[in-house]
């Protein structure tokens, strides 16, 4: 007989216990992720657009690239006279005495 | 409201009657929960995922049942899984429950033997055959109908009697 009251009891305060207030509202939230993710998702277009855009700029690239021509012969010197990049006259203290 | 003037709703895309829905039956679902799993968060998480399945599927509930049956067949079935999933988890959350739970007017000793002896209730009611197990929480936690209980197990009143009395023998053979 004691046995059933401590079976009882046990019931008793385990249904008293109260579930957070907060529990619907957590499930409507569970409930709306996958939609706003849905929302979220790229257009198949918009993935497109943005592919062939990519690759577009690369075969410009390429073409821009396949287009140069080098004149440059190979027997061309620079040659860097510093004579001429610095006027030397104007160290001579003489000249301006 | 009613039960089908809220599915009809939830079903034309209504979802603030989808929280009226849940908002009537969630402490039933809790309550029930909380009989297999005998711990607060582990129930929460469960009537979390239950309704939110219960939204998943309304589309096919075709109302040959109560839709309170049909709640309550997912909500077994949900509470079993987890419990089958979850053995040995348990075993160490009921052994914690023993050291945090919060002090009343009792002294630390006998505190302690309250513990230990719903943990023993607990296991002995866990360890009750599936079908045993079900028709004792339905009765003892919801206080539903024999012929309730009947319909959420898809079998006769005279079956759930008797799996009530086995259930009911098997606990004080176990506990005594």
């Amino acid at each position: 007989m004691k046995t059933e009251q401590y079976i009882d009891d046990l019931i008793r305060r385990e249904k008293q216990t109260a579930p957070n207030p907060f529990l619907s509202t957590r499930v409507m939230a569970e409930i709306e992720k996958p939609q706003r993710s849905e929302i979220k998702r790229i257009p198949v277009w918009q993935a497109f657009a943005v592919v062939a855009g990519m690759a577009a700029v690369a075969f410009l690239g390429i073409s821009a690239g396949n287009s140069y021509i080098d004149n440059s012969s190979s027997e061309t010197v620079i040659n860097i006279n510093d004579s001429q990049i610095e006027n030397l006259e104007y160290y001579n203290f003489d000249n301006y005495e | 409201m009613s039960d089908e003037q809220l599915i009809y709703k939830i079903n034309s895309s209504d979802p603030s009657a989808f929280k009226m829905l849940m908002e009537k039956y969630q402490l039933q679902v809790f309550r029930t929960v909380m009989g297999f799993v005998h711990s607060k968060e582990d129930a929460e998480d469960i009537t979390q995922d239950i309704f939110v399945k219960v939204y998943q599927s309304l589309a096919s509930f075709k109302g040959e049942s109560e839709f309170s049956t049909w709640l309550y067949r997912i909500t077994v079935n949900m509470s079993i899984n987890f419990v089958n999933r979850n053995r040995k988890n348990r075993l160490l959350q009921s052994l914690e429950d023993i050291f945090t739970k919060p002090g009343n007017e009792k002294t630390p000793l006998e505190q302690l033997e309250e513990s230990e002896r719903d943990r023993r209730i607990q296991k002995a009611i866990d360890s009750l055959p599936e079908r045993q197990r079900m028709a004792f929480i339905l009765s003892k936690y919801e206080e539903l109908s024999q012929k309730t209980i009947a319909s959420v197990m898809n079998t006769s009143e005279g079956a759930v009697e008797q799996l009530l009395q086995r259930a009911k023998n098997n606990l004080q053979r176990k506990l005594s």
